[in-house]
């Protein structure tokens, strides 16, 4: 039977190779032909810039940027403590009677970041990431060390708690069937408790990324291809992560707006449609220019295709050679001397230098839109931004994506995707030395942000744009001056700035929504029209009190209308050609698809940029006294506590961030040096410094109601 | 090697002779001394499995299996009841036995299903040229130069486990786990999914001593398993053994006898001839053909080393 077969097979197998080859032929002429027509609009422009170089992995002295915490987790995770053979066979009860008040406490741990990643666990798979565990936090959380390590080596001298991979080695030890190896102790220990608790993460993912595969080999281009072409071929593996992308924000421009008053409902608000800034204003009209920040190919104009996938720029977020860039004015399109084989091969997962090149550089340059965030979170140091300079975190860390939606939310846009906040990981309780002051910080968490005091100052490292007048632009001869930072205060092309680094957040009620001003809105007839706005009040339980960066300006109005305008700036039409503001608003309205009545002016205009990046360390964060001036007065703990305390009051009181040495750094922050009354209460709705006379600490819950209404 | 040939005697014999009854005494007899001295076992308990489907992902890996239509870390696929084929060796299966936690909402039991590599196997007795064949570390393992397709261990296999690639119209084999054997042959070595699994819900050893820690963990803890471990003693005792809080039945286990499943020539009267019986009489006078085709062209050596054995 075999025999027979054999022939047969043979024959048969050759015709289907025939028959593949040939459609392989046809296949590959007609995909080069497809592609050759989809690249043909793509020419690149005639005058070709060269791409930007890399961020240079350098601390501000020149030497080489390192994340000190996480390269010593890393190396402690290397290390394989002795095998422990023999525990003691007791109960968690009779362990606790023999240790009576020798139980190790929260004070004995050595190390409280610490990375699990052990080449006992990588030995057999290596699928995924190392994962971050807060230890001193679990520490804290459980308020036992013995939960977690649930037992004693039985050898005299033996330190009672051990590290789980003293225990727990190699799975499967003849010698030891019943100690699971360490992998399986970890996930055991973990999920249960996550289970039990119904509270930390669960899934895979939640606590380690996967480890993307080397790409070099699968990844199958031409030389030289298009940038669509190289799509194509992530598509091939990658089809339902295109659809993802389809629908995602980074593609559309556009999503849910839960958190925007009046608009919790809406699906259409953003950039693509809708918001408006006190930067470069609005992008309809404008596309090639701003479309460069696009994770897409070509977005030119009205007409761009947002069901083609093959437009998708994979690489914007997956490069991880750091060469990969857009030309700024090519609708999206990148540099075309780029090495487009070498980047897809070897694509990964984001990091602060892909996401960075966009989010870093808004408002037209590095450090010119958000108040926390620049190039120097590129490689920063670790009093920059504690997580990526100390912990080196990517943005993805902490902004958790599922099907390319990516969580986070922010002030200056109403898209959301899923919130992030540092509750997420350091709990409602963040404070965990159990000492005197933690317990007062946490109970600060209910009515103040995070950030409001571990961010003292932003744009800590880089200044930033605070002020922008475009009513000013247009002076071609106009001498352009350079402010104590060396920026500059002019440009024809944009009008007039002010920038400011190491700067004083203005602080405000926020419950979490934000009042937005929408394009064909009316302005505010006070004068100033808030374009963001936070939503929250004294009164409001849900608010805290949050530091925000304001953006400051004054930018074309329709004068009959009373709506803000959006003018086209880049392009042949544009002002940045014409300086011809009336074409330039005709063009721009147009396009937005609003009234233009031929009549402009200006107003000044404000918006609330919220600040969650550069966080400090914590011991730069805001000292009691800094905010309380009351404190100052004060040498012990006796006007709330009736007990003496043996407590060093004004240590204690005075422990946060320093102004001085901030300045003796080369930051500007002389003037906020001996500061008491950091945030102002009395702004705020207070009648003073709440210590004197009083805040929500006594009134909420007890005299508060939810709706906001007073008890009697 | 030498259980094999002999065995393919016998099974090909015996097919021949088809319903020959006076000679399933001695098959019968003979073939019960299958089980291997000290093989290796894998226990599941099943109160740590979580369904992740990582050995599903494993097996496909080292079995280099297919790419599967439902990525791995796609969970939903656990909403149907699956059995293993040819293109999954193993697969999770989610039960609801009726545990409640304390917000009222059921909690799921996985079950993993493979082959049970049983110690006396069906699949193995029924196979009448000796295709597939019980190892000296105990798994059974599958010879696609012997198989000639009659399938029949896929109608003898107690657990349903042998799969036949259908969809493969030139070369067919008969799929199931392997046991990893080439992995488990080596020093140290372990099968795909019992090394990946992320909670060790799969504890790989010598049968023995995971037999023991079953147990173990049973009197330690009663209150967590029934006192059963499957497998101990089903159809004979398999390799593959489980642990379980909820009755086996309700977790998609069949109750089966302790004895081995009926040896060959029961399987080819009870099983198979009921309603297959002609084409079992043509592939037998096929698998007779072959017999005498291979066997011109063994050596003497081989042929006097079977007599021998066969004089034992
Ligand atoms: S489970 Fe079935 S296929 Fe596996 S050894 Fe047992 S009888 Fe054979
Ligand atoms: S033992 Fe090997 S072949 Fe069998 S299920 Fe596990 S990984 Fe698959
Ligand atoms: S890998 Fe382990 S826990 Fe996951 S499904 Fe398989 S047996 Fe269950």
């Amino acid at each position: 039977m075999r025999t027979l077969f054999k022939p047969l097979l043979i024959i048969s197998a050759s015709l289907i190779l025939i028959a593949g080859g040939l459609f392989f032929i046809n296949y590959d002429a007609g995909s080069t032909l497809s592609q050759a027509f989809a690249a043909a609009p793509e020419k690149a422009p005639t005058k070709v810039p060269t791409p930007p170089k890399p961020p240079e992995k350098v601390n501000p002295d020149g030497t080489p940027w390192s994340p000190a915490a996480q390269v010593a987790a890393m190396e402690r995770a290397k290390e394989v403590p002795p095998f422990i053979k023999n525990v003691k066979d007791e109960t968690a009860w009779e362990r606790k009677q023999r240790l009576g008040d020798d139980a190790p406490t929260l004070k004995d741990q050595d190390h409280a970041y610490v990375v699990l990643n052990s080449p006992i666990v990588n030995k057999d798979q290596d699928m995924y990431e190392p994962v971050r565990f807060m230890h001193k936090k679990h520490a804290a959380v459980t308020g036992d060390c013995l939960k977690c390590h649930h037992a004693s080596a039985d050898e005299p001298g033996a330190a009672e708690t051990a590290k789980c991979s003293a225990c727990h080695q190699e799975a499967f030890n003849p010698e030891f069937p019943e100690r699971p190896g360490l992998k399986a102790a970890y996930h055991r220990q973990c999920m249960t408790c996550h289970e039990e608790q119904e509270k930390g993460p669960l899934g895979c993912t939640d606590c380690h990324g996967k480890n993307v595969p080397d790409h070099s080999k699968l990844v199958k281009l031409p030389k030289n291809p298009s940038p669509t072409q190289v799509t194509t071929e992530c598509l091939r593996c990658h089809e339902d992560q295109g659809e993802d992308m389809l629908k995602s924000a980074h593609w559309l421009w556009k999503g849910p707006s839960p958190y925007t008053v009046d608009g919790e409902k809406r699906v259409d608000s953003g950039k693509a449609t809708n918001t408006i800034n006190n930067f470069c204003i609005a992008l309809p009209s404008n596309w090639p220019r701003c479309t460069s920040c696009h994770a897409g190919y070509g977005w030119k104009d009205e007409t761009f295709d947002f069901t083609d996938k093959s437009r998708i720029d994979c690489l914007i977020c997956h490069d991880t050679t750091d060469t990969y860039a857009k030309v700024p004015t090519d609708a999206g399109m990148p540099y075309p001397q780029l090495d487009l084989v070498k980047i897809a091969e070897h694509v990964g997962k984001p990091s602060r230098k892909t996401c960075g090149d966009c989010h870093f550089q808004g408002g037209g340059g590095d450090a010119v839109k958000h108040g926390d965030m620049n190039a120097i979170l590129y490689y920063p140091t670790r009093s920059c931004d504690v997580h990526m300079g100390d912990l080196d975190f990517q943005c993805h860390d902490c902004h958790k994506t599922r099907n390319h939606k990516i969580s986070g939310r922010s002030l200056s846009l109403p898209v959301a995707e899923g919130a992030r906040s540092c509750e997420d990981c350091h709990t409602s309780q963040p404070h965990h030395g159990n000492d005197l002051l933690d317990h007062h910080l946490n109970r600060h968490g209910e009515h103040i942000a995070c950030m409001t005091c571990h961010s003292p100052v932003y744009a800590k490292c880089k200044p930033t744009k605070t002020w922008w007048d475009w009513s000013e632009a247009g002076d071609k001869k106009r001498k352009v001056n350079k402010d104590k930072y060396g920026m500059p205060d002019y440009f024809w092309k944009k009008g007039e700035f002010l920038w400011d680094e190491s700067v004083q957040p203005t602080y405000a009620w926020y419950n979490g929504t934000v009042e937005r001003y929408l394009i064909g809105d009316e302005i505010d007839d006070d004068g100033v029209t808030e374009i963001t706005r936070p939503v929250g009040g004294i009164k409001d339980s849900k608010s805290r009190i949050a530091p925000f960066k304001i953006m400051a300006g004054k930018q074309p109005v329709d004068k009959n209308n009373k709506t803000l305008l959006t003018p086209n700036l880049f392009g042949p039409k544009g002002y940045w050609k014409n300086v011809d503001w009336d074409q330039a608003f005709k063009v721009g309205a147009e396009a937005a698809g609003i009234e233009y009545s031929g009549e402009y002016d200006w107003e000044e205009t404000k918006m609330y940029w919220s600040l969650n990046h550069e966080v400090t360390p914590k011991e730069m964060a805001l000292s009691c006294v800094q905010c309380h001036e009351s404190l100052t007065q004060e040498r012990s703990c006796d006007r709330c506590h009736q007990d003496k305390r043996d407590v060093d009051f004004k240590a204690l009181s005075y422990k946060g961030v320093d102004f001085k040495t901030m300045a003796a750094r080369g930051r500007d922050t002389l003037d906020l040096v001996e500061k008491t009354d950091y945030i102002n209460f009395k702004a705020l709705g207070y009648k003073g410094d709440p210590i004197i006379y009083g805040g929500r600490f006594k009134q909420l819950p007890l005299g508060w109601h939810k709706d906001g209404k007073e008890e009697k | 090697m030498n259980i094999s040939r002999r065995f393919f005697m016998k099974t090909s014999a015996v097919a021949v002779g088809g319903a020959v009854t006076a000679k399933a005494g001695t098959a019968k007899a003979e073939s019960r001394n299958r089980a291997p001295a000290d093989p290796f076992g894998c226990l599941v308990d099943l109160t740590q499995c979580v369904g992740c489907r990582k050995c599903e992902q494993a097996c496909n890996e080292v079995n280099h299996l297919p790419e599967p239509k439902v990525a791995f870390d796609d969970t939903r696929v656990l909403d149907c009841k699956r059995r293993p084929d040819q293109n999954a060796f193993t697969v999770i299966n989610r039960y609801y036995p009726g545990k409640k936690d304390e917000q009222n909402r059921l909690v799921p039991t996985y079950a993993k299903i493979q082959c049970m590599h049983c110690q006396d196997p069906a699949c193995v007795s029924a196979c009448i040229v000796g295709a597939l064949t019980k190892q000296e570390n105990g798994a059974v393992i599958y010879d696609k130069s012997k198989c000639i397709g009659c399938r029949y261990c896929m109608v003898a296999c107690p657990f349903g486990i042998p799969a036949y690639e259908y969809d493969q119209p030139f070369t067919p084999e008969v799929r199931k786990c392997t046991y990893c054997f080439e992995r488990i042959s080596e020093e140290g070595g372990k099968p795909g999914c019992a090394s990946v699994c992320p909670v060790e819900a799969i504890t790989f050893g010598k049968r023995d001593t995971v037999l023991a820690l079953a147990k173990g963990k049973i009197k330690k803890d009663p209150g967590r398993y029934i006192n059963k471990v499957y497998g101990e003693e089903e159809v004979g005792g398999t390799s593959w053994m489980y642990i379980s809080e909820h009755p086996f039945e309700k977790l998609g286990f069949l109750s089966l006898p302790k004895k081995p499943l009926p040896t060959l020539p029961e399987t080819i009267q009870h099983t198979i001839f009921k309603f297959l019986w002609a084409p079992v009489t043509l592939f037998a006078a096929l698998a007779g053909g072959m017999w005498v085709f291979n066997r011109k062209q063994m050596t003497g050596e081989d042929i006097s080393e079977e007599r021998g054995a066969d004089n034992e």
